[in-house]
């Protein structure tokens, strides 16, 4: 499926699907760690990222995939695709938080600070790497990456739902924290494994 | 000539992208440029820093933005101290009125054994929870249910579980901010000066009869302080003693006739 | 300065692990540590890329001007990175297919770059050679034993031998990347113990 030349709208639902579902850029492929486990802690910090690295990743995805067909391959230096990549996406960042500032102060307030965050986050650059690596053509590009980003932010969310509630609960000391919130990841991770087979 | 190439394709084409990106970023810096009162960053250095609401803003930023706009007056933020103020005026250039400082007190003295219970709860361990089954665990419908939804809220660390069930403050680390008051589903703490020299600890509204069968320490509303205070500063408002600190002498006659030791002297720690 | 240099070097082996008590670089730690020979080969290629961008950093950390300090770091480690993916991919090309996408991803895993912005750019060459050797081989260590465990449970091989007895059934789970969680936060969990122990 991933390799096709000619795209039908159901094999973009099915895109959605694998890259939401079935192959969640967090849980199964195991990218955007870091920040999950520190911003989930609530619940408006993790919607406040879910809607920056959505649109981080949408933007960029394309850009990359730009730079590595229309420069890389023309120069045939491929190798430097991490440096190429890693730079295109933290200066689109600093433009974007730029922008974001003086264009709108409320909404800076409320997903600016998360920005440099997105940054260094590992499933933005790691979604741009699996963009090539599948061998996307331009518009399963941007629908791979929406879908990436969607798939982050719906796990982000179930695990800031979950981890309100252990301000209250009776963990023992050695598990608070970080601990606990791995082990519920897991759990939310096994339920995840129900839809495989669903999609490729 | 294919080395050359290798060599110097990587580092035209990367050297070339760097300049685009850095010519887009300084200009986009220009078109973007936003100006900030560099003011509000020295007033927020000078701020409690740790987020509390206490002041009624937003945050530690919201508040430094509201106060060099002159939307919130010098001495907003609660949780420091009036030398902090003033700093905060000299920035501004304005004067600023010292107020006294508040602590949070906690108004019981119902600890686990000398308050009764009328069953075991086993739940979520939040006062606020524990206020949905049934109306809590203790049988005196005033008191501190000692679950600590005051403690993990305080955002100073000033308060801790005693091993009576009841919170204890610090009134050092203790800033006066009000969290304590607002997340506590009974407003069981309350603020006051810290100079405070007598209070009546305890919140129960409850008629006489009722406290002396669930609880050896609270105030009944029977009316022996007011009786013996000389200067007449106790009243009983709805069976619950309350203190006037003004007219209050410290002669300690209300302490010595109390029944159940409910108003005390508040010595200093 | 011994005492220093030493110092500096064993405060990454224990104290300041990376990823068990500075929770960084989660994403290799759970993803390459399927087998051990990944675990020793993500922590290893990690360990160069740390200890030569921190040199690097150092040396240059007077003449780098501090509002682009960040896209400056990101350049140089993404320069050791690149170097480490193609030297695995010419000469250790099983560990290259097995480590796939995580390798150039070192270039945002918050060790490098966390310790470049605390350490090496506020510390001598010396002292930042030996925090980037300490914090590698502690990060190395750490996916090792990680990688001990669910290879010997979720595979019953150790270093693709089979050592556990005929008709032992492997837990599978182990070896999914639900179980990569569960087993790294029970982990945690069991450290939190043992440090809080001590004291």
């Amino acid at each position: 499926m991933m390799e096709q030349q000619v795209w039908t709208f159901s094999d973009y639902i099915m895109l959605v699907v694998s890259g939401v579902l079935v192959n969640n850029i967090l849980l199964i492929r195991f990218l955007g760690n870091c920040p999950f486990l520190g911003v989930s802690k609530k619940m408006d910090t993790a919607v406040g990222m879910t809607f920056g690295v959505i649109f981080v990743l949408t933007c960029t995805g394309p850009i990359t995939w730009f730079v590595e067909h229309y420069l890389l391959e023309k120069f045939d230096i491929v190798y430097l695709e991490t440096l190429a990549f890693i730079l295109t996406i933290a200066v689109f960042v600093q433009l974007v938080e730029m922008a974001i500032k003086k264009i709108s102060p409320g909404l800076y307030r409320g997903l600016g600070i998360y920005l440099p965050l997105i940054t260094t986050n590992c499933c933005i650059l790691g979604t741009c790497f699996y963009n090539i690596r599948f061998k996307f053509g331009f518009i399963p590009t941007i629908v791979f990456s929406f879908a990436s980003a969607l798939g982050f932010g719906l796990a982000l969310i179930i695990m800031a739902g979950i981890r309100e509630r252990f301000h209250y609960a009776r963990i023992p000391k050695c598990f608070q924290d970080t601990s606990i919130g791995l082990i519920t990841a897991g759990l939310i991770g096994l339920s995840f494994f129900a839809f495989a087979g669903l999609a490729k | 000539m294919e080395v050359l190439k290798a060599t110097i394709y990587p580092v035209l084409v990367m050297g070339g992208l760097a300049v685009i990106y850095a010519l887009g970023l300084g200009i986009a810096a220009r078109i973007f440029y936003v100006y900030v009162d560099p003011r509000i960053a020295e007033v927020e250095e000078f701020l409690g820093g740790a987020n509390c609401g206490g002041c009624g803003y937003a945050g530690c930023s919201d508040c430094a933005a509201a106060i060099v706009e002159g939307k919130a007056p010098v001495n907003a933020c609660v949780a420091v101290g009036a030398d902090k103020w003033e700093a905060i005026a000299k920035i501004l250039g304005v004067s600023v009125e010292a107020g006294e400082k508040q602590v949070a007190m906690i108004m019981c003295r119902g600890s686990k054994d000398k308050a009764k219970r009328k069953f075991q709860y086993m739940g979520i361990e939040d006062c606020r929870a524990a206020l949905l089954a049934g109306g809590g665990d203790k049988e005196c419908q005033y008191g501190c249910l000692g679950l600590g939804t005051c403690v993990k809220n305080c955002p100073f660390g000033a308060l801790s579980m005693g091993e009576d069930g009841l919170p204890k403050v610090d009134k050092d680390k203790c800033t006066g901010c009000g969290t304590c008051t607002r997340v506590c589903p009974r407003g069981i703490p309350k603020l006051v000066p810290v100079s405070l020299k007598i209070a009546v600890i305890c919140s129960s509204h409850d008629t006489p009869p009722v406290v002396k069968k669930i609880c050896e320490v609270g105030c009944q509303g029977c009316g022996i302080c007011k009786k013996v205070c000389p200067e007449k500063a106790i009243t009983i408002e709805n069976s619950l003693a309350v203190v006037d600190p003004s007219k209050c002498t410290l002669c300690g006659k209300c302490f010595e006739k109390c029944p159940t030791g409910a108003i005390q002297q508040i010595l200093p720690a | 300065m011994e005492g220093r240099l030493v110092k500096e070097f064993t405060k990454g082996l224990w104290e300041e692990i990376p990823p068990f008590r500075f929770v960084l670089g989660l994403c290799p730690t759970l993803a390459c540590t399927t087998a051990v020979r990944d675990g020793i080969g993500m922590g290893l290629c990690l360990t160069f890329v740390l200890v030569c961008s921190n040199m690097l950093i150092s040396l240059l950390r007077k003449v780098i001007p501090s509002q682009v300090r960040i896209p400056c770091f990101i350049v140089v480690v993404a320069t050791f990175v690149i170097i480490v993916e193609l030297v695995t991919q010419a000469y250790f090309y099983p560990l290259y297919m097995a480590l796939g996408i995580f390798i150039p991803l070192i270039v945002v895993n918050c060790i490098p770059l966390g310790r470049a912005e605390a350490f090496a750019s506020k510390n001598a060459v010396i002292y930042s050679l030996a925090d980037g050797l300490g914090m590698g081989l502690g990060f190395t260590c750490s996916l090792t034993a990680l990688a001990i465990f669910r290879e010997i449970f979720g595979k019953g091989t150790l270093l693709y031998h089979h050592i556990m007895w005929s008709g032992f059934e492997p837990f599978a789970f182990l070896q999914k990347p639900p179980g990569a969680f569960v087993c790294l936060g029970l982990m945690l969990g069991i450290m939190n113990l043992i440090g809080s122990g001590e004291k």
